[in-house]
């Protein structure tokens, strides 16, 4: 019974041989069926049966030069067929006037055959490619699923052929198992920041019970370092977990009002150009808010400065954020995309302790990026320096 | 001598706090959760030493720290400063929101919060019964969250705003169609760690109407200061 079932189930396999053997068949029989009625003109022709190979696959398998005269269905009839019948040979029927019907029938007889198999190609290729198809589209889906906080798409598991199947098993059992790893990395890390601010907190208290100097300076900054870290990967999580709504914001605004503060602060923060016209993204604020904070907060870090350009493009916005420091070794410009990694490059020591920075910013503004559906690249200027290109679509 | 009752589960924390609020004339009755806050809240309001504020944690082992804090604004006019480790947002907005004076995540600096209890004596000394200012305001086709720190355009853009330009349209919102002059709006709108001058209050003035899209919402006048007025805000064509 086992072994029945697996015979008659529904695989790529036998699909693909299945379809090709029916196009061939039946590319055979009407190019036959079409020359004969040609040929014989209304009413002569033969009553034609069309083969019907069964799941057993009854029969020779057709071949595309075999032809359809010696195929067990027209075993009665052994006169040569049209399609096979050169130029110079005698027709199996010459009794039509005028024309030449030998030509005639041979071209309506690879006319038939070259639109049958065509068709059936075209058709059986879609019929085999789809479910492949949908699962690329799953696959693809998921990445975005997971930046965006939407639970993962799942595959229907009693649909199609047997591999189709068994990749859709697989396929749902990895996207549940990736969405819950997901949650719990989130409370796992909400939890160790969370227990984390308290005695930070009385640290703090204590260092101001110590005799000021230049020992508890530097143990009240490493303090707000350790407390800008747990910030940022507790609104990373939040982030992921509680998103916001997406509205539409002005883009030029937060560039301005960015800019602003750091210029309040004395920070050498400006706009270098500006020539986007209306400037609206779909996003979300906050989210949009820390990604412009991040990379400004970089430059300033690594450089000293930020010069910041808006500029428009079709149906997309592109804001730069240029800086005048060492920039990044071209083969790291990609890594330094991941948590915690420290960009070595000898002696400047790019986002190094002391330089500060949680080593969160650029995958936590990657990551807010990909979710508010932008792209963020680094590259190294021409003239010196990095330049971060945050593209967003226009709202 | 300013009596603070603070609420917090941290022994430790506790005790420090204490300690360091001593140093700057204050005294401070520590308890360790909901249940005793209530208690002692209920004889500490009155008799020769009230409490003049409540330094309450909003994670708390035996109660959800917003429900205390509604309690509390129930039944006392008492000013309530909001410690928390949760630092988030959110929390910061609800907290607000039901009526707690101010809002210090964890872990604070200790100078900030001795400032912040002094800042929140001062506003409920110079204001005893004010109504609270609503957080939300509309006025031509414009939403200001003030608790989100967020501007809405009539067209649904949310318009970011600078810190400057935050606390410039607050001091106007909470003074419709009444001039003020630079030296108040200097006032009003200083904050620590930025440099507020005349100058600047001009620059941001020209910001707040760029973005506004509006000239006619801050009008100049002429020799006094500005004036804002919600109401004309779209008399523009």
């Amino acid at each position: 019974m086992q072994r029945l079932r697996q015979l008659f189930s529904d695989t790529l396999f036998k699909r693909l041989m299945l379809l090709m053997w029916v196009a061939l068949v039946a590319s055979h029989f009407l190019s036959f069926a079409a020359v004969r009625s040609l040929a014989d003109g209304l009413g002569d022709a033969p009553p034609m049966r069309r083969p019907a190979p069964g799941p057993d696959g009854v029969g020779v398998p057709p071949l595309a030069s075999l032809p359809p005269g010696l195929l067990p269905d027209g075993a009665g009839r052994r006169e040569p067929p049209p399609g096979m019948a050169g130029p110079g040979g005698r027709p199996p029927r010459d009794r039509q006037p005028g024309g030449s019907p030998p030509m005639r029938s041979l071209w309506l007889d690879y006319l038939v055959r070259f639109l049958v198999i065509g068709g059936a190609a075209w058709w059986g290729a879609q019929w085999l490619s789809q479910p492949m198809r949908r699962l690329a589209d799953a696959s693809r889906s998921l990445g975005a699923a997971i930046a965006q906080r939407r639970p993962a798409p799942t595959l229907d598991e009693h649909e199609g052929t047997r591999e189709v199947r068994q990749a859709a098993q697989v396929f749902n059992a990895m996207a549940q198992r990736l969405h819950e790893q997901f949650d719990a990395q989130g409370l796992l890390m909400a939890a160790i920041s969370h227990d984390l601010r308290t005695p930070l907190a009385r640290l703090r208290l204590r260092l101001e019970t110590m005799a000021p100097g230049p020992q508890t300076e530097r143990g009240i900054a490493d303090l707000q370092e350790m407390d800008a870290l747990i910030g940022s990967v507790l609104s990373m999580v939040r982030d992921r977990h509680a998103p916001q709504a997406q509205q539409r914001v002005d883009l030029r605004a937060l560039l301005q009002a960015q800019v602003d503060d750091r210029v309040e602060q004395g920070l050498p923060v400006r706009i270098a150009d500006d020539s986007a016209g209306e400037a609206v993204v779909l996003a979300q604020p906050e989210a949009l808010g820390r990604i412009l904070g991040n990379l400004i907060g970089n430059a300033l870090r690594h450089a000293g400065s930020a010069e910041l350009s808006l500029l428009g493009q079709t149906g997309k916005l592109e804001l730069r954020i240029d800086d005048h420091g060492p920039g990044i070794p071209q083969e790291q410009l990609e890594t330094v995309f991941r948590p915690f990694y420290r960009v070595n490059s000898g002696v400047d020591g790019r986002g190094s302790s002391t330089s500060g920075g949680s080593g969160l910013g650029l995958y936590i503004a990657r990551d807010l990026a990909e979710q508010v559906g932008g792209e963020l690249t680094l590259s190294n200027r021409p003239e010196g320096g990095l330049r971060a290109r945050l593209v967003l679509p226009r709202a | 001598m300013i009596h603070a009752l603070l609420v917090d589960d941290d022994l430790d924390l506790r005790q420090l706090v204490s300690d360091y609020l001593q140093r700057y004339g204050m005294r401070v009755t520590a308890v360790a959760d909901a249940a005793s806050l209530r208690r002692v809240l209920r004889v500490g309001l009155t008799g020769p030493d009230p409490f003049k504020v409540l330094l309450l944690d909003l994670m708390l082992p035996d109660g959800n720290g917003l429900d205390l804090l509604r309690w509390v604004r129930e039944i006392a006019p008492l000013p309530v400063i909001m410690l928390t480790a949760q630092g988030d947002p959110a929390s910061r907005v609800v907290g607000l929101e039901l009526g707690a004076d101010d809002y210090l995540p964890k872990p604070f600096e200790p100078r900030e919060l001795v400032a912040r209890i002094h800042a929140v004596l001062r506003r409920a000394g110079a204001a005893p019964v004010a109504a609270p200012t609503a957080t939300v305001l509309q006025f031509a086709g414009w939403t200001f969250d003030r608790l989100r720190r967020q501007l809405t355009s009539p067209q649904q853009v949310v318009v970011a705003l600078s810190s400057a330009e935050f606390r410039l349209l607050s001091a106007f919102v909470d003074h419709p169609n009444r001039v003020l002059s630079r030296d108040q709006l200097l006032d009003l709108t200083r904050a620590p760690g930025a440099d507020v001058t005349d100058r600047s209050i001009d620059l941001t003035v020209s910001r707040l109407r760029q973005k506004l899209d509006a000239p006619n919402l801050i009008r100049t006048v002429r020799g006094e200061g500005y004036l804002f007025d919600p109401n004309d805000g779209g008399a523009r064509a």
